[in-house]
């Protein structure tokens, strides 16, 4: 199952707060602020917790992640074998974007270096 | 205020079934993101998250099965109507008597719009009677079998708004009845006064009885062909809306050429200017809902159900 719910058809983007999510549940389980701080480690991006929580209801409700058992206020939340799969798959996708891009960029010569080349 | 306060009042913000279930982590997560102090970036987001998930649940928007998507499609047009018969009846009082101030070899363009404008409200207004009507014994279905306890708040709020208005109605038309023109027309402030507050009760009971719609709405059992009819019905709502506005603009340049003392409150012949700051108003709030209803006559008309073929 893609992660994407709108448009499956449409390639995830890397900050996308549901592929962020998955990730960073893909090293364990993790309650929302442990979500926040991790995925602003790896990321280097500050999602809010009304952002966080409309993307964990959608990621819940569509089986990729599953609620654990509460401890006091705060609850974990654990990537399912579906968000699993469904990372795997974005991931995938992604990699084949970055891919294409580096070698692409290897092969042309960058369009600043060309202009410094042309005016010097 | 304290983070705690704070994050109270903007829990309230969200649907109740979704607080029920995630009110108390999201809580928890802006009392730990605040850190002692709630920051304006924090409470926007999470006011935004509120708004995305009362959008999601009337089904106005998110992934939906069609049936869903159109179900909520219709009732963001019946939502949109509320503030469009608002803004319809501004501009009704706003235009009393736009004739009579007008160069008569200079009506034409303002007389048609203005014919538009009175047209697209008969027909909304009939359309709407009409998908009342269709969804009525779905509605009778619902209220019948124990729903009325889902609905009940509502129902009073209307109920009690209504029972207010009709008195004050009667009230102020018996008062009218005894005035002169000027003085109905600004010279009485005890009227005036008044009338704000019978604007005030009527606009009240049509958002409640609007209220009261869309929960009902979102609760009917419609059959499939009965979801396919209303759809249509809201479109056709959508799009008198749209020359609605449409037509309310062009009688406002047509009267700004013709005859701008009007627009301005001024004697006749008066140099005047063809802003009025009270149709200005309205037209913004017109162009508004109708573009809620264009929104909502697309998810109604993309999720309804097709007609069974032909035998």
């Amino acid at each position: 199952m893609p992660i994407r719910s709108k448009n499956p058809n449409e390639a995830a983007r890397s900050n996308d707060p549901p592929v962020l999510i998955l990730t960073s549940l893909a090293s364990g389980p993790k309650h929302g602020y442990a979500l926040l701080q991790d995925i602003e480690s790896f990321a280097g991006v500050t999602l809010g917790p009304g952002t966080l929580y409309g993307a964990i209801a959608r990621l819940e409700e569509r089986g990729l992640i599953e609620p654990l058992g509460a401890s006091g206020r705060r609850r974990p939340y654990a990537l399912t074998a579906a968000g699993a799969t469904a990372l795997e798959m974005t991931l995938a996708e992604l990699r084949t974007i970055v891919e294409e891009g580096t070698a692409r960029l290897a092969r042309t010569p960058r369009p600043q270096a060309a202009m410094t080349e042309r005016f010097a | 205020m304290s983070p705690e306060r704070t994050s109270g009042l903007l829990l309230r913000l969200y649907p109740a079934r979704w607080r029920a279930r995630y009110g108390e982590e999201l809580k928890a997560l802006i009392l730990d993101a605040s850190e002692g102090r709630a920051s304006w970036r924090l409470g926007i987001d999470v006011a935004l998250g509120a708004v995305r998930e009362r959008l999601r649940s009337a089904g106005i928007i998110g992934d939906l099965p069609p049936a869903e998507r159109a179900r909520g499609g219709i009732l963001l047009v019946l939502a949109a109507w509320a503030p469009f018969v608002m803004a319809g009846v501004v501009v009704q009082k706003f235009s009393e008597h736009w004739q009579t101030a007008t160069p008569p070899g200079s009506r034409t363009l303002a007389t048609s719009a203005f014919d538009v404008l009175l047209s697209g409200a008969a027909v909304a207004t009939a359309l709407i009677l009409a998908g009342v009507a269709v969804a009525l014994p779905a509605a009778v279905r619902f209220l019948r079998s124990g729903g009325w306890r889902e609905v009940r708040r509502h129902l009073v709020v209307a109920g009690a708004l209504t029972v207010a208005a009709v008195p004050v109605s009667i009230m102020m038309v018996v008062w009218a009845h005894g005035l002169s023109a000027a003085q109905r027309n600004g010279q009485d402030a005890a009227y005036e006064t008044a009338v704000v507050v019978w604007a005030l009760v009527l606009a009240l009971w049509l958002v409640a009885w609007t209220v009261v719609g869309v929960a009902l709405g979102r609760r009917l059992a419609l059959s499939t062909r009965a979801l396919r009819y209303v759809s249509l019905l809201a479109v056709g709502v959508a799009l008198s809306m749209a020359a609605m506005t449409a037509a309310t603009a062009l009688w406002w340049v047509a009267l700004a050429r013709s005859a701008p003392w009007f627009l301005a409150g001024e004697p006749a012949g008066s140099p005047g200017t063809s802003f009025a700051p009270a149709l200005l108003l309205a037209a913004i709030v017109m162009v508004g809902a109708a573009g809620a209803a264009a929104i909502g006559a697309s998810r109604a008309l993309r999720g309804a159900p097709p007609a069974a073929p032909r035998p």
